[in-house]
């Protein structure tokens, strides 16, 4: 899967969102990311791996301790993705495109 | 303005025409598409340090074109009400691909702003605080 949809898809479950939230004020250990909330830790190990794979968050070893930060530079591609520009310059393309697969253009 | 963070959107289409006919319709205002077509009032002078303006409903658009390469390249600046006083860039290049050409248009220098984004359905749970406190947390 292309990193845009795996970012989309990292995004799009509430607990992976409050997740990201709480490592953009700092990187954290495991159990202060799971402490908040009230599931097995096994699922939040899940939703780590999901962020892992879209690049959202990376590991690093500091002595005996592992921390878990945030890796923003994936979230800059939604960012990119919704911008308007992105948006006016897409239905601009698609129309210019479209003149040229018109049958009746005349073409030499 | 010094530390206004400015981001970059790429579009890319592959056109079933060469790019000298590519290249030629992207400056033509009849072709619908083109920034300069639909304007409500449109002066274009393509040329390297001509300068285009066109409005429509009221919205204006200034810029000055920095390349002209005919069929290979376009650039110019682009200010406009959503520029938010940054002179943006828009750079337009076309490349055969046998006998298409990939156009890729690479709009720079955009200010990151909320405004900036669009709402669009399904993004609003998105854009509504989430990214906005990230940006205010200087994660993004």
């Amino acid at each position: 899967m292309e990193q845009l949809s795996e970012v989309l898809s990292a995004i799009s479950h509430p607990t992976r969102r409050a997740i990201v939230k709480r490592l953009a004020g700092g990187p954290a250990r495991f159990l202060d990311i799971a402490e908040p909330f009230d599931v097995a830790l096994n699922a939040i190990t899940k939703h780590l791996k999901m962020l892992e794979r879209a690049g959202l968050i990376e590991r690093e070893k500091r002595g005996r301790e592992v921390f878990i930060s945030l890796r923003p530079e994936a979230l800059r591609l939604v960012a990119n993705w919704v911008h308007e520009y992105e948006r006016f310059w897409n239905g601009k393309l698609d129309e210019f495109a479209g003149y040229f697969k018109r049958p009746e253009r005349s073409r030499t | 303005m010094s530390d206004a963070k400015t981001i970059e959107v790429t579009i890319e289409r592959t056109i079933p025409a060469s790019p000298d006919e590519v290249f030629d319709a992207w400056l033509d205002p009849k072709i619908p598409g083109t920034p300069w077509n639909m304007a409500d009032k449109l002066l274009l002078n393509p040329i390297v340090d001509g300068f285009f303006y066109w409005a429509v409903r009221g919205t204006p658009h200034y810029g000055r074109f920095t390349a002209i390469e005919r069929a290979a390249r376009i650039q110019h600046t682009w200010m406009s009400p959503n520029t938010s006083g940054l002179e943006s860039i828009v750079s337009v290049t076309f490349q055969a691909e046998g006998k298409n050409t990939l156009m890729t248009l690479v709009h720079s220098g955009l200010p990151d702003t909320d405004s900036g984004r669009s709402h669009e359905k399904g993004w609003n749970y998105f854009l509504d605080g989430f990214c906005s406190q990230l940006a205010k947390s200087g994660a993004v």
